[in-house]
């Protein structure tokens, strides 16, 4: 199951580091904690509202 | 609409055409058609996400959604963040691996051919409806407020899309969308502005943000758990997240979007972006439907939004009784008016004391108001079933109030939100029929250009089938409503196919085929008879697949050594 086009050579697949943010690992940190401040801010916002 | 804004409108459908074409120009092969050479930089990867997931009715229903029952919305894309996350570590690298056209392909490799099958026939039907309704529920909502001939409309969104995706494929559709996303959130934001200019001169924004809160539109957030409640914490999260694994990862309108990227960490980024900015953008499009709500507390708003059922209502038989409760509406808003700035006032006093007595005015006020529009809507129901105007709101009050210029670009943004997903959609449609039905079942073993050609001809294909169908969509009533709930019925059973792929080895494919029976049966039990609210289908769906298919595995035997070690390699 591979659809390399005629005449080039099948991709490399590579595990490459992000290109910034250190590692995968910490990305995906950054974004799991950023919807936590979002989620705390989004309560702060209700009860400053209601 | 004055002629500045049909300026801007046409300038924006000609500029945004004429690029697509431009962009799409050297596509020459298969492989540039389907994934642009898997040549796109990660801002294009995720503009461009974002663009095939926002469609105009994002853009028209939310802030109404904002404007009738506040900001909870926002809570049902609280799990799209974590589904990135979980896409980006395990999706995108198989994906990329493995160097498919669809997320199709994988399941034959993983499974066999007629699971493969079964879930491309499933998007196909699915993706090709909804693709018909995504094009005719802005236009109808445009020829209403505008008085166009909603086959015009049709013909300019679904024709437009059709010539440029046709022409350069995933090359021109991640393009456009990246410039059109860049253009609706620019409309958005002047927009935004505009309202809170517009508000009265002695009423701050924070003060009406509050007057907005205290009847009741700034809930963003429920921790409350409740099953049949759409919209909390809980569901959003858990629910939400499913839905947002099964959309992403495994339709092939998003998919084929993050495999145009040019490696994985190009995709990967793309993901991630999108998971970081979603949430936000929807809480500021929420935010914007609620600044709506707090115009329209110092100004008078119709009794109705949707001026041909309101014009229609007058001139029916109980006509007479329709404009005096316009008028009963209107002297009820003024007085809300009245108490709006009655507890402004107490608000800048600081006295908690009076501020809690306008609040309660205020209450009362808006309790009246809406009691009498509940008189008019009941005069509605004689000639429509179930009226609605929370789709007519934001698009009422854009050309009623903003100035010139404005208006068209808003207008180019709608249109181009119906025009990005509609673009994603049609390549999508393309790929999987010509890959996963032309080149594997129907005529397999025939050149590459034979099915380049076929994917152009596809493209033209579900283009007009999706405008035929948005001609013909308002005459389908119920089906209409169907459409939309069918991707609900069947995303968690999709999804569930694709975990047993990804996460448990030993399943083999008849086991998960049975499975996706078996899941699909009891999404169909919880739709008919539960009172679930439909988010938590995705995630009944898709543990009942994988329930049944480990059942079946425990019992009858899973895949062999071999078997099971071609699928590790995967």
């Amino acid at each position: 199951m591979s659809n390399t086009p005629a005449g080039q050579p099948p991709r490399k697949y590579e595990e490459e580091p992000p290109p910034f943010g250190g590692s995968w690992r910490a990305l995906y940190g950054a974004v799991l904690a950023w919807l936590a401040v979002l989620v705390v801010l989004f309560y702060l916002f209700t009860r400053a509202f209601r | 609409m004055r002629p500045l804004d049909w300026a801007v409108l046409i300038a924006a459908l000609v500029g945004i055409v004429l690029y697509g074409l431009w962009k799409g120009r050297r596509t020459r092969d298969l492989d540039d058609f389907l994934v642009a050479r898997h040549s796109m930089r990660w801002h294009h990867v995720a503009l461009s996400i974002m663009a095939t997931q926002a469609s105009a009715i994002t853009f028209l229903s939310t802030p109404g959604q904002a404007f009738t029952d506040g900001m909870r919305f926002v809570q049902f894309y609280l799990g799209l963040p974590v589904a990135m996350v979980v896409l980006a570590a395990t999706a995108v690298p198989i994906y990329h691996r493995l160097r498919v056209y669809t997320a199709y392909e994988y399941l034959e490799g993983r499974f066999d051919l007629k699971t493969r099958t079964l879930a491309a026939a499933l998007f196909l039907v699915q993706r090709g409806l909804s693709t018909g309704v995504s094009i005719y529920a802005p236009s109808v909502i445009l020829s209403v407020i505008m008085g166009w001939d909603i086959r015009w409309v049709i013909f300019v969104i679904g024709g437009s899309v059709t010539l440029y995706t046709a022409t350069g494929g995933a090359r021109a559709v991640d393009n456009t969308n990246f410039q059109q996303f860049l253009i609706i959130m620019g409309g958005m934001f002047v927009a935004f502005f505009t309202i809170v200019w517009l508000l009265p001169a002695d009423v701050s924004f924070a003060e009406a943000a509050h007057v907005a809160g205290r009847l009741g539109r700034l809930n963003a957030i429920d921790f409350s758990f409740d099953v049949t409640n759409q919209y909390n914490f809980w569901s959003g999260l858990v629910g939400g997240c499913f839905l947002a694994l099964s959309y992403f990862g495994t339709d092939q309108s998003q998919v084929q979007r993050y495999l145009t990227g040019e490696s994985v960490a190009q995709s990967r980024l793309g993901l991630l972006f999108n998971g970081l900015v979603k949430v936000p953008m929807q809480f500021f499009i929420l935010f914007l439907g609620a600044m709506v709500f707090a115009f329209y507390q110092f100004n008078t708003p119709p009794v109705f939004f949707n001026p041909v059922e309101a014009e229609r209502a007058r001139a029916g038989g109980r006509g007479a009784e329709f404009r005096a409760l316009e008028a009963d509406y209107a002297a009820a808003s003024a007085e809300k008016q009245a108490r709006a700035r009655e507890f402004v006032g107490a608000l800048r006093a600081g006295d908690e004391a009076a501020e809690s007595a306008a609040e309660a005015n205020l209450l009362a006020a808006d309790a009246r108001a809406r009691e009498i529009r509940a008189g008019a809507v009941g005069i509605l129901k004689e000639q429509s079933p179930r009226p609605e105007d929370t789709n007519y709101v934001f698009l009422n009050f854009v050309i009623h109030h903003l100035p010139a210029g404005v208006v068209g670009l808003v207008f180019a943004a709608v249109f181009f939100a119906s025009m990005s997903s509609c673009a994603s959609a049609l390549n999508a449609l393309a790929s999987t029929t010509v890959v996963d039905l032309q080149r594997r079942i129907v005529s397999a073993g025939r050149g590459e250009r034979h099915y380049f050609v076929s994917s152009k001809l596809a493209t033209v294909f579900w283009g007009v089938f999706a405008m035929a169908f948005a001609q013909y969509a308002g005459q389908l009533g119920s089906l209409v409503e169907a459409v939309n709930r069918l991707g609900s019925l069947f995303y968690g059973t999709i999804l569930g196919i694709f975990l047993l792929a990804f996460y448990f080895r030993k399943v083999g494919g008849t086991a998960a085929f049975v499975g996706a029976v078996v899941g699909e049966a009891v999404v169909l039990y919880c739709f008919f008879y539960t009172r679930i609210a439909y988010l938590w289908f995705n995630v009944i769906g898709a543990l009942a697949v994988i329930a049944a298919a480990l059942v079946i595995t425990a019992f009858w035997g899973g895949r062999g050594g071999a078997e099971a070690r071609r699928a590790d390699e995967q």
